[in-house]
């Protein structure tokens, strides 16, 4: 992520103004001078790297597409040569006319991608309820089956014996042609996957992968989101084997290799999850490299493994972290957080209403353990509303009823009277309920501003094919994102890191980065789960003032601390629970005097 | 000299690496050394080929080489592994004609890579000595300059087909093959041919070759009525385990088939050496010891050359070294007689009449790219190997 | 026939039980699951082959050998990619870490064994027929494998110890016990119980370096539809697995049968993600 126009800095300062030609440039350059090369090579007269030109540009199709689902959304999806497979299969079969009358090979390469598409999403859909190694397995399983098809299905695959590629007509015929045809498609490719990664898509898709929880918490329907990239990731795919069956004038099962498939997986790996550029590069190494070390073709399987391990282990983040010189530059090293709560109003205008969230005799045991037993709570807006109590008090279960990560045994959340959607959690964004977590859930390797535009990603317009295709509506929700993300770092005093990576940050700048990222959604009800934990006293009391003015907009702020100065500061209601219920509710005074909250919680 | 695979790699990373480094080659001219572009499959899975007739190349290209060359022309072997796969053979092809600009290309030697291979190296107007036998290799139009020194699957199957019922008069017939494509084309190719001389097949099926029990298989096969089973497959586990499990049936049919049959990787898979009985592998009359038990004189000189390099000869077949020593040597007598230009290769070659290779005599002509004789076609003993050849199957007078 | 389905099917089933055990010993030991246990049973069979019959040594020792070599290997796994990505929350690092080492390892042994399958030694002399030693060695190896690590975890004190640092991490290590040397022990006893797979299954299995992605495949199959860890669902999911397969071999034949089975785990796993034995995820909020 740290490779799209997005991010370089001087896009940052300043907003719409400062995205001049020279940050553009900064970031494409990798792009234009990859691109020059490669319509450049006809040039040379020589035909043997055209060959192996035209095989990079093919596997790039496809590496492309995968890329969204294993660099971005971090599925890992080893057996995805199985599409390869099929498309390349689709599109012999119908222009060599073995089972239908013989089509024109665009028309069948058009269809080698719907069928790609349809595929992709059978063999993507048990990512949605499968452990990471499992739906490794799984994709394994799908490679071996359609290989196996492709050998029994003798009367229109031909067997083992295969089937002619497709031969496109024309001037795609000669050799340069198809290269053209191949480098034209890969640079389309290339664009449109760009254009999702700098998207509320490609960002939702990093936040699944590595934040799965804020993610959802922001509104990020991870069903959705992963079955249209496992859509386009099939299609182009399946696009890809067309061309290879072309470019190998001939097709048998035995060129769909697990070794092929370890390689597309390993390019993505090698160039860096979340780029774009990382994986391009990394499949042009792979694809050229056999070339030039011919007598090590044999072990160069082995070489690919040991280099993956090597990245693994020493450079998770791959070639596009080789190249990231902006994230090295030092920061400032004592960093004052300084938020600015009078321009809350800016940004909160909306916030409020005359509606409470309730919990009407909520439980929830975990394995007859009674995490909440009989709760009743009401958070009512323009209230900062606390709730204390010692560990294992259900402090954060409730939070969590009420963010919908889990359902309860008994009662209701309601929000004005109407019922929540119990264990719906990504439901609770567009009810402008926002909340940040106990321990902050980061994209480490995006930039806070990236990591707060994640915030807003319900109020993206723009659908999935539109931004792939970069419309207009996508740029409009783009400039939107970044105005209203700029304003809510301006707001918690972080603006002036915007464009540093979110894993650099100190602990307390996380902090404040999650209120960012809750802000974005314009809350009426903010729910902070120990927002003081780990910040020094001085950032303590500007966190306080900072949730006051959010509050006083007109938000009803739910608070569970530990923190009892904060608590007793800033709240205009406490809650004390204690073994999952109730122990005392009222005003911060009536609580401090509270005979068995003393004896229970505070101490003398 | 031994010559072992890591001579070969060293070798050929010499070579690879001086040609690298070197600008796009201009046209041959006729003084210049004749390139003879060579792609084995020397790893991978389907390797063993490769393996074997890689030795006999690169000894002849040493013998021709050391007796001074073809009109004073050295033959310089361009050896590209396509490591069993089709995407390297294109890959590699391509170079060989594009980049090195060589002569002639002798193979791939893989079914799956040739297929993919030929058609690229037929528009790159590249004379093809091609040892593979799918039968679609070849086509006087398509590939004007293909030709093929070595059978058919046809002629392969027909001359199995042939010994199991015309000879053994066995009508009731099993055919396995493996998944492979050669296995796969060889059961969907003699299944028919076998109907056509009035045989009876009672059972036919391709089988994983990975599987570890053919024991189901079998007994469909005895259940059916079988009197001879014809298995088609190169993979010496498969091979073995179809013997092995006729021996655990105590199930007294022949198994007449693949030449693999009679290899030395397949008797190190059998259970007992007494299970390698009446078992009957395709292989070429030069490469046999007739009735009186002696080879044709070619062929026992060929033995002592190999013998005295010292070859390693117990992991493969004879017949594959001897096809690999013959490549070189009818390009050399090529040249020698016609010139190195396509043309004037192709054109040699179209009225070439019983060249006397070791492993066969090709003939071949404007219409007919297949070069190996039918009645060069045996059935053998697989328990016979004696130096790399076997003796005639009984029954075999013809 | 059903004779040779049910031998083929139990034997096949052990050696899947005994990789899914692998996988679990792993697993239990790291919450980590490891692409090396198909490559381990693989090793089994390649080392048992050159040790044994290439190199001639009595059949004892060169079965110790291998099991040796197993544990090392399991070491190696457990310090080169196990450990060092532990440390990371990215739960998907140690998928692609076990991954490039598990290739290595495959690639090596392929260029360097063979590609082809190699013969494995006979190693006692009681068979052919139903009773063959290739039938019921993986089957007795299963066996003594479930019934030994049993013992080791309820009645020794080391094995209570790997109870207790998959039970819960924190506490076990606040109570002394050193997590580090635990780790690499469990994945030396991993690394053993894969090649002892392998090596009692050689005769089935041939020493082929191809073993090992149908080995983690087929050997996977038994931990997922018999929940992570349980050691009892994965010898009950690899018998299941090893019928259901010779079954379906007979039924609908080579190409098929494969097919057949994958078909079914995933049909399953989509059913039951957790396994059919498994415990529901724990919270992740």
């Amino acid at each position: 992520m740290t490779d799209t126009p997005v991010s370089s800095s001087a896009a940052i300062t300043g907003g719409a103004a400062g995205r001049g030609l020279a940050a553009r440039l900064e970031a494409l350059w990798p792009y234009l001078a990859l691109g020059l090369a490669a319509v450049a090579l006809p040039l040379s007269g020589d035909t043997y790297w055209g060959i192996i030109a035209t095989r990079a540009c093919v596997y790039w199709v496809l590496v492309a597409g995968l890329n969204l689902v294993v660099g971005f959304a971090g599925q890992i999806a080893i057996g995805w040569v199985a599409l390869l497979t099929l498309g390349a299969y689709t599109a012999s079969v119908l222009t060599a006319g073995t089972a239908t009358p013989a089509l024109s090979p665009f028309l069948a390469l058009i269809i080698a991608g719907v069928a790609g598409a349809i595929v992709g999403l059978i063999v993507g859909l048990p990512a949605l309820r499968l452990r990471t190694f499992y739906f490794a397995i799984t994709t394994l399983g799908f490679a071996t089956i359609v290989t196996q098809i492709a050998l029994a299905w003798q009367s229109v695959t031909g067997g083992g014996v295969g089937v002619p590629g497709p031969l496109f007509p024309g001037w795609f015929s000669s050799q340069w042609g198809f290269y053209y045809l191949c480098l034209g498609l890969a640079a389309l490719c290339t664009w449109m996957t760009a254009n999702l990664a700098a998207s509320r898509f490609g960002r939702a898709l990093v936040a699944i992968r590595d934040a799965e929880v804020a993610a959802e918490a922001s509104g990020v329907a991870k069903p959705a989101v992963l079955m249209m990239v496992f859509l386009f990731s099939g299609a182009v795919a399946g696009v890809a084997g067309g061309l290879f069956a072309s470019l190998q004038s001939y097709i048998t099962p035995d060129a769909f290799t697990f070794d092929l498939s370890v390689l597309f997986f390993i390019a993505i790996l090698i160039g860096g999850r979340g780029s774009i550029i990382g994986p391009l590069l990394g499949t042009i190494i792979l694809t050229v490299l056999p070339e030039f070390a011919a007598p090590l073709v044999a072990w160069s399987t082995f070489l690919y493994a040991a280099l993956l391990l090597l990245i693994v282990l020493l450079m998770p983040g791959g070639i596009a972290d080789l190249i990231d010189y902006k994230n090295r530059r030092p920061l400032e090293q004592h960093r004052d957080i300084v938020p600015r709560p009078e321009m809350v109003a800016g940004i909160l205008h909306q916030a409020g209403g005359n509606q409470s969230l309730t919990l009407d005799d909520v439980a929830l045991s975990f394995d007859g353990v009674h995490a909440i037993d009989g709760l009743d709570l009401e958070i009512r807006p323009g209230e900062v509303h606390g709730l204390i109590g010692p560990n294992g008090s259900g402090k954060t279960t409730t939070l969590n009823v009420i963010s919908g990560y889990n359902a309860p045994d008994r009662g209701a959340v309601r929000l004005g009277g109407e019922p929540l959607l119990p264990g719906a959690s990504h439901l609770r964004a567009s009810r402008r309920i926002a909340r940040t977590f106990q321990t902050p859930r980061l994209i480490g390797a995006a930039s806070v501003l990236e990591n707060v535009m994640i915030g807003g990603t319900i109020d993206g317009r723009a659908t999935f094919a539109e931004s792939l295709l970069s419309f207009p509506r996508h740029l409009q929700d783009e400039r939107m994102l970044r105005d209203a993300a700029m304003s809510a770092l301006a707001v918690v005093g972080l603006d002036a890191l915007a464009a540093v990576r979110a894993d650099r940050l100190q602990h307390s700048e996380l902090r404040f980065m999650e209120i960012a990222r809750a802000l974005m959604l314009r809350p009426n009800f903010l729910l902070l789960d120990e927002p003081a934990a780990g910040l020094s006293a001085e950032e303590i009391r500007r966190l306080g003032a900072l949730i006051v003015a959010i509050a006083r907009v007109g938000a009803g702020v739910l608070l569970v601390e530990h923190h009892a100065e904060l608590i007793f500061d800033i709240c205009d209601r406490v809650t004390v629970l204690n073994l999952g219920k109730v122990l005392a509710a009222g005003t911060p005074a009536q609580i401090r005097s509270h005979r068995e909250v003393v004896s229970a919680y505070l101490g003398a | 000299m031994l010559i072992t695979r890591r001579r070969l790699i060293a070798g050929s990373a010499l070579g690879a690496a001086a040609l690298k480094t070197g600008f796009v080659r201009r046209a041959a001219a006729e003084t210049e050394t004749i390139r003879i572009g060579f792609l084995p499959a020397l790893t991978g899975p389907s390797s063993s080929t490769g393996i074997g007739i890689n030795r006999g190349t690169i000894m002849a290209v040493d013998e021709i080489n050391a007796a001074g060359g073809v009109n004073g022309r050295k033959i310089e072997l361009i050896t590209r592994d396509t490591q069993s796969d089709p995407t390297k053979a294109v890959n590699a092809a391509t170079e060989l004609t594009r980049r090195e600009k060589v002569h002639v290309i002798f193979g791939p030697l893989n079914s799956g890579e040739s297929l993919a291979a030929t058609p690229l190296i037929a528009r790159d107007g590249v004379p093809q000595l091609d040892p593979c036998w799918v039968d679609s290799l070849t086509d006087p139009k398509k590939y004007p300059l293909a030709f093929r020194n070595a059978p058919t699957n046809h002629q392969i199957g027909g001359a199995a087909n042939h010994y199991v019922v015309e000879i053994l008069k066995l009508p009731k017939v099993a055919v396995i093959g493996d998944t492979t494509g050669y296995g796969t084309a060889s059961v969907n190719t003699y299944v028919p041919m076998l109907a056509d001389i009035k045989a009876d097949v009672v059972y036919h099926a391709s089988v994983d070759a990975a599987n570890p029990d053919l024991k189901p298989e079998m007994l469909r096969m005895q259940s059916a009525g079988a009197q001879v089973i014809m298995p088609w497959s190169v993979n010496a586990g498969f091979l073995a385990r179809i013997i092995n499990t006729r021996a655990q049936m105590n199930w007294d049919v022949p198994i007449v088939g693949q030449t693999t049959l009679g290899s030395g990787q397949t008797k190190a898979l059998l259970d007992k050496p007494e299970n390698w009985e009446k078992v009957y592998a395709n292989n070429f009359r030069n490469c046999a010891y007739d009735a009186s038990g002696k080879l044709p004189p070619r062929t026992v000189a060929f033995v002592e050359k190999l013998k005295a390099a010292k070859l390693e000869m117990s992991d493969t077949l004879l017949w594959w070294i001897a096809l690999g020593y013959d490549a070189p040597r009818l390009i050399a007598d090529t040249v020698k007689a016609s010139g190195s230009s396509p043309d004037q290769i192709a054109g040699y070659w179209k009225t070439l009449k019983a060249w006397p290779g070791v492993y066969g005599d090709i003939t071949w002509s404007a219409d007919q790219r297949n070069g190996f004789p039918d009645d060069e076609i045996v059935m053998c003993r697989a328990n016979s190997l004696d130096g790399g050849a076997f003796k005639l199957a009984p029954g075999y007078a013809a | 026939m059903l004779q040779s389905i049910i031998a083929y099917g139990l034997t096949m089933g052990a050696i899947y039980a005994l990789i899914g055990i692998t996988y679990n010993v792993m697993f239990t030991a790291s919450r980590v699951f490891s692409f090396t246990a198909g490559v381990l049973g693989m090793l089994g069979g390649v080392l048992g082959s050159l040790f044994i019959r290439r190199l001639g040594m009595p059949v004892a020792f060169g079965f110790i050998l291998t099991l040796c070599c197993g544990m090392a290997i399991g070491i190696v796994t457990e310090i080169l990619t196990v450990r060092p990505v532990l440390k990371s929350l990215d739960q998907h690092l140690y998928v692609l870490s076990t991954l490039a080492f598990a290739l290595l390892i495959q690639q090596f042994t392929a260029i360097e064994w063979s590609t082809e399958p190699q013969p494995f030694p006979r190693l006692l002399n009681i068979g052919p027929g139903v009773f063959d030693q290739q039938f019921w060695l993986p089957i007795a190896a299963c066996l003594a494998t479930v019934v030994g690590l049993e013992l080791l975890y309820r009645r020794t004190l080391i094995g209570r110890a790997f109870l207790a640092i998959a039970e819960d991490n924190y506490a076990a290590r606040a109570l002394g016990l050193p997590e580090q040397a635990l780790r690499m022990t469990s994945y030396a006893l991993a690394g053993a119980i894969g090649t002892l797979a392998g090596f009692a299954g050689g005769e089935v299995l041939l020493a082929f370096f191809a073993n090992a992605p149908m080995l983690n495949f087929y050997g996977f199959v038994p931990v997922a539809l018999g929940g992570m860890g349980s050691n009892r669902g994965a010898v009950i999911g690899g018998m299941a697995l090893g019928l259901f397969q010779q079954a379906a071999n007979f039924l609908v034949g080579g190409i098929f049968a494969s097919v057949a089975v994958f078909v079914v785990f995933i049909l399953v796993l989509l059913a039951r993600p957790e396994g059919l034995g498994g415990a529901t995820a724990a919270r992740r909020v």
